[in-house]
């Protein structure tokens, strides 16, 4: 209400109010019209009595949201199939929690998102030539084995996507297989075997050499091989961008884990120029879809902004030393999930010093 | 607001932005017309009870001593009007404890007691000893909702204190009386603030207030320019700013130890309401019997200021505002953030309640089912003491008391920013509140155990 508003209001209950009759404490049945809405039970609960209006789906939907450009982006270059595949991974991940909660006799949650975040991301780190049944395999694994397994939403200690992708390493033929954009694959078809392989610029730079395939430029636009939603770090910053505007995650992992990437490969250039190395080591790969939308990952990543900067750089120190020693091309998934594993003790010992727990106070700013 | 106050503005760290609700802002406070029936408690504040020192068929005036605490924390209760003590009952008040109430019967005059005289003396001639009496006897204690007797906080704090703080933060949503108070009477704050200062022998007092109150702070400026005495602190709108360790942080950077009162740090706090009430008794000799009561919610018909005699009824003061226009889920004695649901419609106002709140399912989120944690972050980020009350609740479900202690339970001021800030609707702060409670039980039994081993 306005305060213009108000004024008048105020102004017309001051005349009106003085004669108004004063109700006896005992309501008796002529107060009736003042107190008609007077309940026969008020609701007594703890304070507060209000609340913000975020939800767990609201956040999970900005999420989704932000995931959306590089997506679409995944679509527009390597053709329809990208569809396919992602939307397949996100209705397993959803079929797979409703039918599981309906087994076991628990709540559905499948509104919240949260389901439909993890198949959008098992769906964007595929290669868009995966046979089809391969992110549904990998839906079904995320959601029952690594979730609903350990109670749930909140209660999964490493990240379901990404462990998800870790187990379809099974099948390593399928999963580091890549196309060049505009190979125009069949959406529909179950596999397609025939599709013709294209390097991904991470095999150049695991054999110390910057990749001719593509250009620094198209790097960052996107437009290379790789895996369908990964490949833009720039629409993947766009998404950043976004979450960070509507307060869903802090800069702290994405920026210490990209930047520790690239200051390691900076100091440590397998290749010249250092700079174009560097550029090229962060560019490429799953690294900017991994740090700013799996390693965030609330119920896998610190709470405190302390544990989450050591977190970030542990991550991206694992990266590169996976990329640099490895077996694999990339280290982004495995980095990631192993420093899952020490979220607790971060959380612990970055604990905030409470409000006047400091020895000395502290002087003013 | 505007841009020369904002740039400069003191604030905390942690802290959540709520929506402010303050609908009630324009609204002039208005006397209310005397109920006719009061229901005085004979404790509206910490410490001892008052014994009635008046009997059931007396007659009493307006200002009159009808509660008398011979010894010990606490402070006499007076009559809010005129009329004839009608019986001695118990009641629940606020909180929820039964107390002892004086029910008396309006006689419609109004009439004051002939004893109510103002303060002889002038300001320089009064003695610290005689404002501490004149303090005690006009029955003021905190009326921001702590509701400290303020003699005794003077008397705590005679010695050790550099900063005289008056708490106009306001930071609670709805509530709109002090902002009122500030722009209606300016004078009287100022004035109970110079009181203050003359018995603490401290030469400059300081204001401190949110920056959604520009009107206010541009008075309050323009009042003080050419006074050395007052000094005004722009303070930045955010929740819960009004907390005194938070406003002592923000003004003078020193962070409240756990335990401490603010007199340990060198700062004594006082409501603006407080102090108008110390200029009135001074002035007039009147004790504190009415207050301004914000009155608002999605439920009241006129939300309004209203000036209430003490002891009259939410049911008398609701109809006041013309009454409700539909069903409300909870009404609220104080801020939506930290006030308490009542469940007795016809519970009286006392010297700490600051609003009366009708409040429907849409504003009091529709309570859902509580979700799992996602460990968003969002408690630990909103927590102006610093803790992570997402591991606090957990613990607490988990009944793990140790790690409960260890992650610092026991310093929650039961703000209740986590609450209002999960996305999970997880209700963290009450959890919290119950696990403190047995951390700090057991603690003290531990200590009892100890000495009883050591005597033996």
């Amino acid at each position: 209400m306005t305060t213009e508003q108000n004024n008048i209001q105020s102004d017309i209950t001051a005349d009106t109010a003085a004669p108004t009759a004063v109700v006896d404490n005992v309501p008796a049945a002529e107060d009736t019209d003042k107190n008609a809405f007077v309940p026969e039970l008020l609701t007594v609960t703890p304070s507060p009595h209000i609340r913000a209006a975020d939800t767990t789906r609201t956040i999970m939907l900005d999420v989704c949201i932000a995931l959306l450009p590089a997506l679409i982006f995944g679509i527009y270059i390597f053709g329809l199939r990208a569809l396919t595949v992602t939307a397949i991974a996100v209705i397993f991940a959803m079929l797979s929690e409703f039918i599981w909660e309906k087994l076991m006799k628990k709540p559905v949650t499948v509104l919240d998102f949260s389901a439909v975040v993890t198949g959008l991301l098992i769906g964007m780190n595929m290669p868009v030539s995966v046979p089809l049944w391969i992110p549904a395999v990998g839906s079904v694994f995320a959601i029952i084995v690594v979730k609903q397994l350990f109670g749930g939403l909140g209660k999964n200690f490493v990240n379901p996507a990404l462990a998800a992708r870790v187990f379809l390493f099974a099948w390593p033929a399928h999963l580091n297989t890549f196309v060049s954009p505009d190979a125009q694959l069949s959406p529909i078809a179950i596999s397609v075997p025939d599709a013709v392989a294209s390097a991904t610029p991470l095999v150049a730079l695991k054999n110390g050499i910057l990749p001719t395939s593509t250009s620094l430029f198209n790097a960052a636009l996107g437009y290379e091989s790789g895996c369908l939603g990964e490949t833009s770090a720039l629409l993947l910053t766009a998404g950043f961008i976004y979450l960070l505007v509507r307060r869903v995650i802090t800069w702290h992992i994405p920026v210490s884990f990209i930047g520790t990437v690239f200051l390691l490969s900076y100091i440590f250039p397998q290749s010249t120029p250092t700079l174009d190395f560097a550029l090229y080591e962060i560019l490429s790969g799953g690294l900017f879809l991994g740090a700013i939308f799996m390693a965030t990952d609330y119920v896998t990543s610190p709470i405190t902004n302390k544990g989450r900067v050591i977190y970030g750089i542990g991550c991206g120190a694992l990266t590169v030393f996976i990329r640099y020693f490895g077996g694999y091309n990339e280290g982004v998934s495995f980095a990631i999930l192993i420093m899952n594993l020490l979220v607790w003790y971060l959380d612990r010992y970055t604990k905030p010093t409470r409000f006047g727990g400091a020895k000395v106070g502290k002087a003013k700013k | 607001m505007s841009k020369e106050v904002t740039h400069l503005a003191l604030t905390f760290n942690g802290g959540i932005h709520v929506e402010e609700h303050k609908n009630t802002r324009g609204c002039v406070v208005e006397a209310m017309t005397p109920p006719a029936l009061v229901s005085i408690p004979m404790s509206q504040h910490i410490g001892i009870h008052a014994e009635p020192c008046v009997g059931v068929g007396d007659t009493v005036l307006r200002g009159q001593r009808i509660g008398e605490v011979e010894a010990g924390l606490g402070c006499p209760v007076h009559s809010s009007i005129s009329g004839k003590v009608i019986r001695i009952d118990e009641r629940s008040t606020a909180t929820g404890a039964r107390i002892r109430n004086i029910v008396i019967e309006n006689d419609g005059r109004m009439e004051v007691h002939p004893d109510i005289a103002p303060w002889g003396k002038t300001l320089a001639d009064t003695t610290t000893e005689e404002i501490v009496e004149i303090v005690r006897n006009a029955g003021i204690s905190g009326m921001g909702g702590a509701t400290f007797p303020t003699y005794a906080k003077i008397n705590s704090a005679l010695g050790k204190v550099e900063h005289i703080i008056v708490n106009c933060a306001e930071c609670e949503p709805f509530i709109t009386a002090n902002h009122r108070l500030l722009l209606e009477n300016p004078g009287a704050v100022i004035g109970g603030l110079k009181i203050l200062l003359k018995a603490f022998g401290i030469r400059q007092g300081e204001i401190a207030i949110e920056d959604n109150k520009s009107d206010a702070i541009r008075m309050l400026k323009e009042l003080t320019e050419d006074s050395e005495l007052v000094k005004i602190h722009v303070l930045k709108t955010k929740y819960p700013q009004g907390d005194e360790r938070q406003i002592i942080y923000a003004l003078t950077g020193k962070e409240l130890p756990m335990g401490k009162l603010p007199a340990d740090v060198g700062c004594c706090i006082f409501n603006a309401e407080t102090c108008a009430a110390i200029y009135n008794a001074f002035v007039s000799g009147m004790p504190l019997v009415e207050r301004i009561v914000t009155v608002d919610g999605d439920c009241i018909k006129n939300p309004k200021n209203v000036l209430v005699p003490i002891g009259t009824s939410y049911r008398d003061l609701i109809a006041f505002c013309g009454g409700l226009t539909r069903e409300p889920k909870k009404i609220v004695n104080g801020g939506p953030m930290m006030g308490f649901a009542q469940w007795d419609i016809d519970s009286p106002v006392t010297k700490g309640t600051s609003a009366i709140l009708a409040l429907s399912e849409d504003i009091e989120h529709p309570y859902e089912q509580p979700i799992a944690c996602i460990r968003c972050g969002r408690c630990v980020r909103g927590c102006p003491m610093k803790l992570m009350p997402n591991y606090l609740a957990m613990f607490s479900m988990q009944d793990k008391l140790d790690m409960a202690e260890q992650f610092d339970i026991t310093s929650c001021v039961e703000c209740g920013s986590c609450s209002y800030s999960c996305p999970a609707h997880v209700p963290i702060s009450q959890y919290i509140r119950a696990t403190k409670i047995k951390v700090i039980e057991r603690s003290r039994a531990m200590l009892i155990a100890r000495e009883k081993s050591q005597n033996k």
